[in-house]
Formats: structure tokens, C-alpha cells, sequence
């Protein structure tokens, strides 16, 4: 009878031991990650570092747009002045033609 | 001296221009997250802030203009809308280079993009209505240029107003020495040669009216 009571359940290894909790909070355990996929982990992120410090297509394109775009405005200005310059010359020959009267 | 005044400017501004962009490649050192990307801050937000000014001083002058019907309120409304144009588009062009750099993508839809562009496409429709519309269209011009400048403290305040990515109005505040020294005279040089090139065309628009009224008085004794 005492048999029967038995608990029938089959014995449970034992807990494993959690891992020691690091001192410096900014680093925590990695968990669900392999030693193979925490170094390709690194590697990509090594790689993305990199290229954020040294990509400069970004900077030549918005710096390019935004002389283009100050180039351009002086340029337009440019031509509006010389129209001006133009239409000022005319008004005198006209004038010229056509002296005011007494 | 108050001729010569937008000379002057462009003229200071391109020292500062020249010392700003060698601070900025030369000096100054990466952001840790952004890296290179975030020289692009050096002078996209000095032309947000300039966008905006130019739509005050645009809202004002048509504002004048329309309570006045005075020559120098038109000819100060138009070319602030056209610096607000240029540096709008500076804007808006620059900002998704960033944000593509930082963000993966150069357009999120957040609140002070969408208001930025409103604030644009606005100065658009002004412009649009000054040059094509006819002379009865001043009263809707000037209340298209008041709008925009309404729109301005929104664009100000998206970033609080609405959950957003984009960096908050605190962010120059808390920028390390070492960016600020690179960011003062970006804006400074930024805000020279804008104030320069307004000044400039405020001329040019004040001449020619008088160059029409010459006109008429000269075919009129003709």
C-alpha cells in the first residue's frame, strides 16, 4: 500500500544555477544566443559602426543640396538684378527721346 | 550705411560659412550613435530656424501691407516667402537625407515633418498667387502668408504635442561644447547670408516698382 502512495512523478533535475548577476548594470546575460551567434552578433555590429563613422554619402548629398539650392537662389538674383540694369538703360534712352517739357 | 547693410552680410557671412564647414568636417567629432550623419544638424537646423523666422516676417509684412497697402510691406512679404522657400526646401530635402542615414528611412510622417511641409507648401501657394494671380488676389495672398506664420509655433512644439522620433527643442540646449563651438557659427553664417540675400531682393522688388512708376510717367509725357 505504501508503494501505491508513492509519488509517481519522475525525480526533477536539478535547478540549474542562474549565472551570477554582472556588477556593471549595462550588461546583462545574453540569453537564447549561441557563443558562435553572439560573436556574429559583434561582428554585424562592428561592421555597422564602422560604416556609421565613415559613411559620407549621406554629408555630401545634403551639404550638395543645400549649396545647390544657395547657388541657385544667387543665381536668380543674379539675373533679376541684370534685367533691372537692363530696363533702367531703356527708361534713360527713353528719356533721353523725350526730354521733360518746361 | 542701410543700403549697403545686405552687402555687409554677405560679406561677413562667407568667412563664418568657410570657419563653420571646416569646424564641422574637421573639428568636430562624430555623434557616438549617429556618427557621420549627424553633421548634417550643423546646418539643417539653422535653416528650419530661418524657415520659420522668414514665415513671421512674411505673416507680418503681408499683414502691414494689408492694413497699409504700403509698397515695402509687399516687398518684404515676397522675398521673406522666397527665403522661405529656399531654406524650406533645404529643409526638407536635408532632414529625410538624415533621416534615412539614422532612422532607415527618410520619412517617418512624424508631426514636425508633415507641419514643416504644410508651413512649405503654404509659402508655395503664396508665391504662386504674388506672381501668376491677379491684383485682387494681394487680400488672399496675405492671408495664406499669415497662416503660415500661425503654423509656426505648431512646427515649434510638434515635437512635444505629439509622440514623435524627431529630436526635441531641447536638443541644441544640451549639445557638448565642442558642437556648440561648430553650430554657433554655422548659424550665424547661415543667418548672414539669408538675412543678405533678403535684404538684396527687398531691394531689387523696391526698384522695380519704381521702375514701373517711371515707366508710366515717361510714356505719359511721350
Amino acid at each position: 500500500m505504501n508503494e501505491l502512495n508513492a509519488p509517481t512523478t519522475t525525480p526533477q533535475p536539478a535547478a540549474p544555477t542562474t549565472a551570477q548577476p554582472a556588477q556593471d548594470p549595462a550588461y546583462g546575460p545574453a540569453v537564447g544566443l549561441s557563443l558562435k551567434e553572439k560573436e556574429q552578433v559583434r561582428q554585424l555590429e562592428g561592421i555597422a559602426a564602422e560604416k556609421t563613422a565613415r559613411d559620407y554619402q549621406h554629408i555630401v548629398l545634403a551639404y550638395g543640396v543645400l549649396w545647390a539650392l544657395f547657388a541657385g537662389y544667387g543665381i536668380f538674383l543674379w539675373r533679376r538684378s541684370a534685367r533691372l540694369r537692363a530696363d533702367m538703360n531703356d527708361l534713360r534712352r527713353t528719356l533721353d527721346r523725350h526730354p521733360p517739357g518746361p | 550705411m542701410r543700403k549697403l547693410l545686405p552687402d555687409l552680410c554677405l560679406v561677413a557671412a562667407m568667412p563664418l560659412l568657410v570657419y563653420s564647414v571646416h569646424r564641422v568636417f574637421l573639428e568636430t567629432p562624430n555623434e557616438r550613435q549617429m556618427g557621420t550623419a549627424f553633421k548634417i544638424f550643423f546646418f539643417h537646423v539653422p535653416m528650419g530656424w530661418i524657415c520659420m523666422l522668414m514665415a513671421v516676417v512674411c505673416g507680418i509684412a503681408a499683414g502691414v501691407q494689408l492694413r497699409r497697402r504700403s509698397t515695402m510691406g509687399a516687398a518684404v512679404a515676397l522675398a521673406a516667402a522666397e527665403m522661405g522657400f529656399v531654406t524650406g526646401l533645404g529643409v526638407l530635402l536635408t532632414g529625410p537625407i538624415w533621416g534615412n542615414a539614422t532612422w532607415g528611412t527618410p520619412w517617418t510622417g512624424d508631426a514636425r515633418q508633415v507641419t514643416t511641409a504644410l508651413l512649405w507648401l503654404v509659402i508655395v501657394a503664396y508665391l504662386l498667387l504674388r506672381h501668376y494671380g491677379p491684383r485682387s488676389s494681394d487680400r488672399l495672398a496675405a492671408a495664406l502668408a499669415i497662416f503660415g506664420a500661425v503654423n509656426v509655433p505648431i512646427i515649434y512644439y510638434a515635437v512635444k504635442l505629439w509622440k514623435t522620433m524627431h529630436p526635441s527643442t531641447g536638443v541644441v540646449a544640451s549639445l557638448p561644447p565642442e558642437m556648440w563651438a561648430s553650430f554657433w557659427p554655422a548659424l550665424s553664417g547661415l543667418l548672414l547670408c539669408c538675412l543678405g540675400l533678403f535684404g538684396l531682393r527687398i531691394r531689387q522688388l523696391v526698384l522695380a516698382e519704381e521702375l514701373d512708376v517711371a515707366w508710366v510717367q515717361a510714356q505719359d509725357r511721350a
